[in-house]
């Protein structure tokens, strides 16, 4: 395999990693808690948008429009409904770990019962492959990177240019300090968790096009996820993202050496590495990981 | 007909019970958040599973994956010394996810994702344990010999440093005791007998796959950990019995099999979540989980 097609396949699998990747970021430098099942969001927008567009025949932007709307307001129920109530008795930071798996767990069963284990795939006429010299691409993989570099260029807008994007700022830094100069940390957590899940949503439909649609595949991509977050450091969302392409180019460099099987486990050699020398990644700052 | 079925339940509460208490070890005992747990019980499972199919015997297979099991926490605790909380969380649940992503790619070992099947019934010095009722009559045996022994091992004074460690281990280094080396027992021992309940898990259910050692199978240990309460002995024991008995009482509604999975899972993630946000010392606990 060419290096060039190397290159665009991690392209194509960081941009993926990317969007779960800045909204579990997001939602960790506000909140300060491990958002594991932040995976299902994902799960949940991809078989929403099988619902809408293959079973209900909905027009396909309105789909679209639909499902992130839906997934944003499926992050905000989490929050509203297992982590507030756990933040309002003062639980430790690893009691909201766990019952995040366990929100992971839940809904990846009743997505299970609703739309059972087998494997559903969308047909879309934009997987036709078109052949440059040097490498292959379809037109949804050329969305895929484009839209992606877009939406993390205007996330980073958000969180420099806007009122949010300062409140958040404000939150992860300094939460006292925060509330005492009047930002309401509850709305923050909110709109974090309503953005992240929103992100996670794109990868979603992304995936659900691209790939195909398993209830499973929550737990994969958040593992991505945080391993990517972890490289470039959890709390900065820029981080976050240069991690994940780093992780993207990695894994398809492995797969060209070793094989397909080992994509995982360089992915899992290479978080233990950072958590190991560099726990708080490229871009983290030690500030709110140190106790 | 009903007789093998509760003898079935038995064969595995008596699994599961060496299983929890070891988890509480480390988790409830020592502070150490192990998310990896699991995965010392599938490394027991596939060593035993291996060796007896290279013709070992069964005693001295089961004796090896309690070693090899130690010897990963071992190097598990070696690998994460430095963390803390959330990271050492994060580490172990990594842990976990790279021995999976081994026994599914090591195929010339593992058999990948088929697992290994044809595991042959435990043959004790020439005395096979064919039946059910025999093979449960062991699990009791050893069942109770491992929870004395962690019984006596956390009741000796080295428990109390175990205790130590976990509310205050600064405390405790100045005091001139080494809390590094203490965690590494603990999880020394933790992984030891997680080995041991997956090396008779392997043998009692003579087949093995990567997917009964994933997230799944995690959530429903932590579960039963936190459910009896953190650092509670008998509550360990008593939350195994209580949540291998409530799915079971799913079987009187007729649910086809393919429903009964996974609302048994979703039936342990709300156990796991409500006792959290309701009661998260659990039925017998005294200290909460930080």
């Amino acid at each position: 395999m060419a290096l060039i097609q190397i290159i665009v396949n991690s392209l194509i699998i960081g941009s993926l990693y990317a969007l779960v990747a800045c909204g579990f970021s997001l939602i960790y430098s506000t909140n300060k808690f491990m958002h594991f099942a932040h995976g299902i969001s994902v799960v949940i927008a991809s078989y929403l948008f099988y619902l809408s567009l293959n079973t209900l025949k909905i027009n396909f932007i309105i789909s679209i429009l639909l499902v992130l709307i839906l997934t944003g307001l499926f992050g905000i129920f989490m929050y509203k409904v297992f982590y507030g109530p756990l933040q309002k008795r003062k639980s430790s930071n690893i009691v909201l770990l766990i019952a995040s798996v366990g929100i992971l767990i839940l809904f990846e069963n009743m997505i299970m019962l609703v739309f059972g284990t087998t494997v559903k795939t969308i047909n879309s006429d934009l997987t036709k492959s078109i052949e440059f010299s040097s490498f292959i691409i379809t037109p949804l993989q050329i969305i895929i990177i484009v839209t992606s570099l877009i939406l993390l260029l205007l996330l980073y807008l958000l969180m420099k240019k806007t009122k949010i994007g300062r409140n958040m700022r404000a939150v992860s830094d300094n939460k006292e300090l925060a509330s005492i100069i009047g930002i309401d940390y509850k709305k923050v957590s909110y709109y974090s968790f309503f953005i992240g899940s929103l992100l996670a949503g794109i990868a979603g439909i992304f995936i659900a096009l691209e790939q195909t649609l398993e209830p499973t595949i929550g737990t994969n991509l958040i593992v991505k996820g945080f391993t990517g977050s972890i490289i470039g450091g959890i709390t900065s969302v820029p981080g976050s993202i240069l991690g994940s392409y780093i992780l993207g180019i990695a894994e398809n460099f492995g797969i060209w050496y070793l094989s397909s099987g080992y994509k995982d486990a360089i992915a899992f050699t290479l978080l233990f590495l950072f958590l190991l020398f560099k726990p708080h990644g490229i871009l983290g700052i030690n500030k709110g990981i140190k106790k | 007909m009903i007789e093998n079925y509760l003898i079935h339940i038995l064969i595995l509460i008596g699994i599961y019970i060496i299983l929890a208490v070891s988890l509480n070890i480390a988790l409830g005992y020592t502070g150490l958040l192990n998310l990896g747990h699991i995965a010392f019980f599938g490394i027991g499972a596939y060593t035993s599973a291996i060796l007896t199919r290279e013709g070992i015997p069964f005693i001295l297979a089961l004796i090896i994956s309690c070693i090899i099991a130690g010897c990963f926490g071992f190097l598990l605790v070696w690998i994460t010394k430095r963390l803390k909380g959330d990271y050492l969380a994060l580490a172990t649940l990594g842990f976990s996810f790279l021995i999976y992503s081994l026994m599914l790619n090591l195929s010339s070992i593992t058999n990948g994702p088929l697992g290994i099947s044809g595991i042959s019934r435990p043959n004790i010095f020439g005395y096979f344990l064919k039946s059910n009722f025999e093979f449960l009559l062991f699990v009791i045996f050893i069942a109770i010999i491992s929870c004395m022994i962690m019984y006596a091992i956390i009741k000796s004074p080295f428990g109390r440093l175990l205790h130590a460690t976990r509310d205050d281990e600064l405390g405790l280094r100045v005091l001139g005791k080494n809390t590094i080396k203490i965690k590494y027992k603990a999880m020394i021992i933790s992984s030891l007998f997680a080995g041991l309940a997956g090396s008779l898990f392997a043998h009692y259910n003579g087949y093995i796959d990567p997917t009964s050692f994933m997230l799944n199978s995690i959530i429903f240990i932590f579960t039963i950990v936190i459910v009896g309460g953190i650092a509670s002995f008998k509550g360990s024991i008593i939350a195994t019995f209580i949540l291998f008995i409530i799915p079971e009482l799913l079987r009187f509604f007729a649910i086809p099999s393919h429903v009964l999975g996974p609302t048994r899972q979703i039936i342990y993630a709300l156990i796991l979540i409500g006792i959290l946000l309701f009661k998260p010392k659990g039925l017998f606990g005294r200290i909460d989980l930080e």
